[in-house]
Parts: C-alpha cells; structure tokens; sequence
C-alpha cells in the first residue's frame, strides 16, 4: 500500500498535470461566465458595445440561476471559474454569486476594469481571496486612459482601486489592449506593473464587436507597430523567437477546424446562460435556461469540435501554422467564415517570423 | 497528540473537489493554504479523507484501510495519524 499523505505541490506543476489528464478526459475543468454585458465604461475598442442598451440587464441570469448552473458545472468537474463581463461588479447581486462560487470550491479569477472596487469589495475579495483578479489599464496617464473609456473620473478610481487592492494582499495581475490610443504609453504602465510588483501582460489582436460592429478594428496598430513594440521587449522577444524557432517550418495538415482546449476542458457561458465554446465562438449556443450543462456539454459542443476545414483552406500550407494566433471563432468575427483567416493575424505573424527568427538565427549558429 | 479514540470533522474553510479521480483541497477562507501551492491526496489519503465524518475514530479509519488494503495494522496506524497531523496542520480537519 502506499502510505497515505498529502503530496503538496507547486501550482504550476498541479496546473499543467491536471489540464493534461482532464483534456484526455474531456472534462470541463476550466470554464467563464460573464455576469454581464453591462459596463460603467464606453471603451473605444470594447467588443461588447450592445450592453450599453438598457434592457442588457433583463435578460441576465437571475442568482438562483448562476447558482444551479454552478451546480452543475461544479457536478460536471470544473474546477478554474472566470467571472468577467461587462463589468462583473456592476451587479448588485455580485458578492452573492462570487461567494456561492467560493463556497463550491471553483478557483476564481475575476477580471475588472477596477474602477468600482471600493474598501468594503476590497475587503471582501480579502477576506475570501480569489484565485486572480486581472485588473485591465487603458493608458497611463488620466488624459490616455479616459480618452479610451470616455469616462471622466474613471482613470483616478481605476488607480484607488488597485491601491485598495495591494494594500490588502489581494493576489492581483495588470494587462492592456495596445491600441491605437494608447500604444505610447504601453512601456511606462509596464513599469508602473513592475513597480508594484505585479505581473503585466499585454495583447494587441482587437476582435471586431460580437453584435457585428467593426468599430474595434479602427483601435488597431499597424502590424508592423505591433510587432515593432514585441520586438523591443526583451522577454517578450525571447519568448516569441523560442516559440517562432521551434514550431515554425513544421506542417500541420489537420483539417480539424478547432485545434484549442475549448469544448475539451474549456467552455464559457455568457449573461443570459447560453453555452458555448469559448468568449469568441458564440454561435452555435445551448440555452442553459432549457436544458442542462450535462446535456449541452456532452451533446452540442462535441458535435462543434467535429467540424472540419472544406478544400480550399489556405492555413493548411502555411509553415508558420503553428505558431500562429489565428482561430475559427476570429475567423468568424472578422470575415463571417470560420475558414477564412484573419488578414490582420496573418500579417502579424509573418512579421513576427521575419523579427524573431532572424533574431534567432542572429544569436545562433545553425548547426545543419 | 493525536490518539486512536479521537474523532475528527472535516473544515469547512477547505472544500474537497473530486476530479478525474483526484482528491483537491480549495482553501475557500483567508490565511488557509498557500496560494503558490495545491494540496492533493493521494488514492490511500482519499480513501481515508472519505471516512472523516466527525462520528468515525481514528482507529475505525484504521480498520477500514486494514480491511481493503494490504498493510499491516501497525504500518497503517502510523499513516493515518500522520496524514491526521498534516491535515490539522493546513487547517482541513478539526478534533470533535
């Protein structure tokens, strides 16, 4: 027999072990919720504009709701939960749901814009401490943020929240969309990361509005910006040129149109309880109002995870597949047709191969 | 000291998780755990965290992994307090 005892082990090791063993498993270890499409912000670049509309809010997912979906996800294996939204504090009803969800044992990450943590939520998320909260900056200065949001005040309640946050040890990470807008301040809300001791991460790939709005789009830097910015990160750099040298040059002829973990251990459910593979495929759903996640989790989705690239698809002859960002669900977004890929995405990867394999090879002696 | 007529009950500050056949102890309340770190049990662990029910004595535990596993009572007595120690020590149980 081998004795009992309670190995304790390093998250990340937990973390990459697990998600091997529920993927093979096809369980629904890691899911998202938005709360709600509503938002005290009117971020430029933002993909959710419709919950602006008054009438977002009645049609959410009521708490007795949330709670018997929690439920059953919870029966079903999950065990990483993302609360976003919208703007999750926006509901009333907010510290009720986090908490069931606590209480169930889902490891949460909440994702905020911050501007509403107040002493009494910041003493809440304290006392019952989420997995992660991922708090997004729009700019660095008062003039950028808000040029972003659009909302005056917002910049000074953003930074008072952050504060109340690290003053009570609530395990906190910062992130940025690079646009348009506030690309020249990307480097110093870094360093304001860095100073604070606090992980910082940044994406530039903008998605078009999931209600068919372009507007996002006009947010977006050039590729050649883009890639420009990566380029003189230095860890960022080594990152990509270690993933641009190992998987770039390699075929990948599968025709599966879905190649992620979503519908695998992933799934996200949106405000008003419709399941779907993840933020970005929305279509097709399952109303979790008329059937169970049991049911669309084990039915719906697989059939999704099926589907294939017809002839024709250009992806399939490109060597830097692999290393490349483009999905169906983007796919979709942009261009209408999960098999045509996003130029956008396409153009940045290409640069990014030109950038960082050269880089590679710079600092390197091929060997054959 | 942990005796073999002591009964202990699960806290309820760590919730227990089944999944894909393992056993995951989520802190829920502050200062319980460790962040950086995740406590598992493994299947001789599960198999005894299951029997922790606040009415069950430790020697009772003892019996019932005696009585599926192929341990010598000794070998297991001595696992059981010690896995009762750790879990005393990151909070999950308490002496009824």
């Amino acid at each position: 027999m081998e004795c009992a005892h309670i190995p304790k082990i390093r998250y990340a090791d937990f973390s990459q072990e697990f998600n091997q063993k529920v993927s093979r498993m096809r369980i629904p270890a890691a899911g998202s919720m938005e709360l709600t499409f509503r938002c005290n912000l009117r971020c430029k670049h933002c993909y959710i504009s419709h919950g602006h509309s008054g009438i977002a809010g009645e049609r959410e997912l009521n708490l007795s709701e949330i709670q018997y979906i929690m439920d059953e996800i919870v029966d079903e294996g999950c065990l990483w939960f993302l609360l976003t939204g919208g703007e999750p504090l926006l509901r009333r009803d907010f510290q009720d749901i986090y908490l069931y969800a606590k209480k169930k044992g889902l490891l949460i990450t909440l994702f905020t814009n911050g501007t509403m943590i107040t002493p009494r939520v910041a003493d809440f998320l304290a006392e019952w401490l989420p997995f992660s909260v991922e708090l997004t900056l729009y700019g660095h200065t008062q003039e950028t943020y808000e040029k972003v949001t659009g909302i005056p005040g917002s910049h000074a309640r953003c930074r008072h929240g952050i504060e109340l946050l690290i003053d009570r040890g609530v395990p906190l990470k910062l992130k940025t969309m690079v646009l348009t807008l506030n690309q020249h301040e990307l480097w110093d809300m870094k360093i304001f990361a860095e100073d604070l001791k606090l992980d910082f991460r940044y994406d530039g790939i903008i998605n078009p509005g999931i209600e068919d709005s372009k507007s996002p789009l006009s947010m977006r830097l050039p590729p050649e910006d883009f890639v420009e910015l990566e380029r003189i990160d230095e860890a960022r750099s080594e990152r990509l040129s270690k993933m641009f040298n190992e998987r770039a040059g390699i075929k990948d002829q599968s025709r599966k149109l879905y190649r992620c973990l979503a519908g695998i251990n992933g799934f996200h459910i949106d405000p008003y309880g419709k399941l779907s593979l993840c933020m970005l495929e929305r279509k097709p759903e399952y109303d979790l109002r008329n059937g169970s996640f049991h049911e669309g989790w084990n039915t719906a989705i697989p059939k999704l995870r099926e589907k294939e690239y017809g002839n024709g698809f250009r992806c399939i002859q490109c060597d830097l597949r692999l290393a490349c960002s483009q999905c169906p669900a983007m796919s979709q977004l942009e261009n209408k047709n999960p098999a045509i890929p996003v130029e956008y995405v396409c153009q940045v990867t290409q640069l990014r191969a030109k950038t960082f394999r050269e880089k590679f090879t710079d600092n390197y002696q091929r060997v054959r | 000291m942990i005796s073999l007529d002591q009964k202990y009950s699960k806290d309820s500050s760590i919730i227990s998780r089944e999944i894909a056949g393992d056993i995951i102890l989520v802190p829920i309340r502050r200062n319980v755990g460790d962040l950086e770190s995740i406590y598992t049990l493994n299947e001789t662990a599960a198999f005894a965290w299951k029997l922790i029910d606040g009415v069950m004595t430790i020697e009772g535990i003892r019996d019932q992994i005696v009585s599926v596993y192929d341990v010598e009572t000794e070998q297991a007595e001595k696992d059981i307090i010690e896995l009762i120690s750790k879990l005393i020590n990151i909070g999950a149980v308490q002496r009824v």
